[in-house]
């Protein structure tokens, strides 16, 4: 818990502009291959306040450490793209950061996906400003997709490119050499036991029991990855390295061991609020020590409810000054906005269909962010709000759009002709009916790692907030967007 | 209240079961999460029916099937309350139409008596001594998806037998009900092909559950016969759309 002292030393550090925290280490950036001790503890100023990182079971010395040691040509390591300063994800921001700090050179950029397409010049700006301006990956997948145990999936939609930008979905990158080219956010490695745990057996929104693990047999929770593509720490490492390290040969089982060990360490929330202070004091039980010491995988709505770690902001403490005390209100407010307020949730497939709770259906955002103290889905969680599917997805010209042709049945809500700028889900299943679904977002540590969602369209809270708004007619007040992105900026 | 008032059925008949195909309506009241109303009507009759105790709820894009029977429950939507009812969406489109709250109060959400209980919650080992014994599994129209709150629950209960019973085989055999049928003017019949599908999907659900797949045998038939099993809850026509789980010793 962050004392009252050390948090008006947060705050006046805040204040001289400077990024880091009290107990933060030196240098932000983890560059890979450092000789350092990653601490039990490190605080990091971000846009809203101070984010802690708690590493469980003791420090631990990175030299040597595959999570922290570039394995592959490029320079790269796992630590490059899921810095602790920025939630265990990566923010545009550091992006830009990295970028005026090493001309561009740093192995973050690499050619592969780390640039918009391999066949740009590298040494131009404009050729990274994907991951520059929406701290955006490219992610090749193949087509047709194929299965985790490494059969062919035949599909049952055709696919065709409407909107090339950067012409990685063309040539050697196009479909018609087997691949597909989207642009994604890294997602969080942090906090894994939540979204490992596995809370029912069943998996309503495929309507089967959970999916099993090819290699073990055992039941997985699907809630990795952005379009469900690995379903196991193990397997996310190995698309991970062959992608984004660029490693040629397998990663050894003893490596693999070794950063799993530390993922499963690692715990991530906003610990404190430059106004509201810190969040785990008067009652409030916020921040990653009550992420690490809580059981993962509770339902909300028969548990412990989603955000009530805010609840005793309800009544202020005596003598809080005003800013304080209204900023804490705005929070509780927001966890009952998130929880309270309903709306018609319409045409989004993993809940409108063929789930069976209808189109429309009267919800929360709690109804899909239903995991207790972490607020991801307890079952797997590939749902369609429509980020990257036309109508209801921004204009988005920096981004490929493809046309999908459903085959068989039409697309429950799209018809027989879907454009996305990401199928999502689809790349993984070959199923029309999954085109645009992705998995839900991890919503610890936001203030430390925008922009939001997948595909980096938001650049803040409140853009986040105004796509639901937009999405669902929900019909938000300016107070009730106010108190949702306070709420955001504490988790 | 008037919009309180019983629907009545009568005590001394046997509930009214209608069968129908309609567009279906949404009533937008807000008792809270999932509290919204379905409203069906049936063309024929004319009269408006509340088919919100669904497992499986309409979409408002698509007309449904209904099955159900009228219930002695208060109006608090619109129409005659249907339960048990169970609604199927087709392929024929509607036009989207929601109705107002208009007064009506809306259904509170409550847990269905056929909830999966999480993992963790312990289930009691059926007693034994184990024999053949037939689990069944019930499905919309033309579909082989497993309903949540219904068949995960019926799912639930029939591994828990099996994994305590320990069967040498199990046969799996999926049903369609195939032969064409009259329903609001219209011939009805369900693809053969969906008693595979759905005997493939109960074979697949139980190998995730742990079943091994070389015990299990597939079969189909496509001109079931209804049965009279509690889970159907009485409606017999939903109840030729199923899977039976047969386990062996």
């Amino acid at each position: 818990m962050l004392g009252a002292t050390t948090l008006l030393l947060a705050g006046s550090i805040a204040a001289r502009a400077s990024r880091d925290g009290p107990t933060a280490p030196a240098d932000r950036w983890w560059a890979p291959g450092s000789n350092r001790t990653f601490p039990t503890q490190a605080d990091y100023a971000d846009t809203t306040g101070t984010l802690r990182v708690l590493l469980t079971g003791g420090p631990l010395a990175t030299k040597g450490h595959p999570f922290f040691t570039p394995v592959g040509p490029n320079g790269r390591a796992c630590v490059t793209c899921h810095q602790p300063a920025d939630a265990m994800s990566l923010s545009a921001a550091t992006a830009t950061e990295r970028w005026q700090a090493t001309g561009g050179k740093d192995p973050l950029f690499a050619a592969y996906d780390g640039s918009n397409c391999p066949t740009l010049p590298q040494a131009d700006r404009a050729s990274h400003s994907l991951l520059l301006g929406y701290g955006l990956f490219r992610i090749q997948r193949p087509w047709p997709p194929r299965a985790a145990k490494g059969g062919a999936v035949t599909p049952d939609f055709d696919i065709e490119i409407a909107r090339d930008p950067w012409g990685c979905n063309s040539g050697k990158y196009g479909p018609g050499a087997g691949n597909i080219s989207v642009y994604r956010r890294p997602r969080p490695l942090a906090n894994m036991k939540y979204l490992l745990a596995i809370g029912f057996a069943y998996d309503p929104k495929q309507g089967l029991p959970l999916a099993l693990d090819p290699e073990t047999g055992k039941p997985v929770s699907g809630n990795l990855m952005a379009d469900g593509r690995a379903s196991t720490l193990d397997a996310q490492m190995r698309d991970a390295a062959a992608t984004h390290l660029e490693l040629l040969e397998q990663m050894t089982p003893t490596d693999m061991a070794r950063i799993v060990d530390f993922e499963s360490r690692i715990y991530t929330a906003q610990q404190a609020d430059r106004t509201g202070g810190a969040v785990d004091i008067a009652g409030a039980e916020g921040g990653p020590a009550k992420l690490a010491n809580s059981q993962a995988g509770q339902l909300g709505s028969i548990g412990k409810p989603v955000w009530s770690e805010f609840e005793a902001w309800e009544k202020p403490a005596p003598g809080l000054g005003p800013a304080r005390a209204a900023f804490r209100a705005s929070v509780v407010r927001g966890a009952h906005v998130f929880r309270d307020k309903t709306f018609l949730i319409t045409d989004s497939t993993g809940i409108n269909a063929p789930i069976g709770f209808g189109n429309p259906v009267r919800n929360s955002c709690v109804f899909c962010h239903n995991m207790s103290q972490m607020g991801n889905d307890v079952a797997p969680g590939q749902v369609d709000l429509g980020t990257t599917n036309q109508p209801f997805a921004d204009p988005m010209p920096w981004l490929p759009l493809f046309r999908i042709t459903c085959r068989k049945a039409p697309h429950p809500f799209y018809g027989r002709v879907i454009y996305t700028s990401d199928p999502g889900y689809a790349l993984t299943t070959g199923r029309c009916a999954d085109v645009g679904k992705i998995t839900l977002q991890s919503l610890r540590g936001l203030s430390a790692r925008a922009p939001y969602f997948s595909n980096g369209v938001a650049k803040d809270l409140r853009a986040v907030v105004d796509f639901y708004d937009r999405r669902y007619t929900i019909g938000y007040t300016e107070q009730e967007k106010r108190d949702l992105v306070n709420l955001m900026s504490v988790l | 209240m008037a919009l309180l008032a019983m629907a009545t059925v009568a005590a001394a008949e046997p509930p009214e079961t209608v069968r129908f195909i309609t567009c279906p309506t949404y009533r937008d009241t807000d008792a809270g999460r999932k509290s919204g109303c379905w409203l069906a009507d049936d063309r024929a009759t004319g009269r408006r029916y509340d088919v919100s105790a669904a497992p499986s709820k309409p979409d408002w894009n698509h007309e449904i099937l209904v099955e159900g029977k009228a219930a002695e429950a208060p109006d608090r939507c619109g129409g005659i309350v249907l339960d048990p009812v169970r609604t199927s969406v087709l392929a024929g489109t509607c036009t989207r139409h929601m109705l107002p709250a208009e007064g009506y109060p809306g259904n509170r959400f409550s847990l269905p008596k056929r909830d999966v209980a999480p993992m963790a919650a312990a289930r009691a080992v059926p007693p034994g001594p184990y024999s053949t014994r037939t689990f069944r599994l019930f499905f919309g129209f033309d579909s082989a998806f497993l309903m949540y709150q219904y068949d995960d629950y019926l799912l639930d209960r029939a591994i828990t037998w099996i994994r305590a019973a320990k069967p040498r085989t199990i046969v799996v055999t999926g049903y369609a009900a195939s032969g064409p049928e009259t329903v609001s003017g219209r011939a009805i019949a369900e693809d053969e092909e969906i008693a595979r599908d759905r005997a493939e999907r109960v074979t697949e659900a139980l190998v995730r559950l742990g079943i091994d797949r070389g015990i299990i045998s597939v079969r189909t038939d496509t001109r079931p016969r209804p049965v009279d099993d509690p889970d159907a809850d009485g409606l017999v026509e939903a109840s030729r759309r199923r899977v039976d789980i047969e386990a062996r010793f």
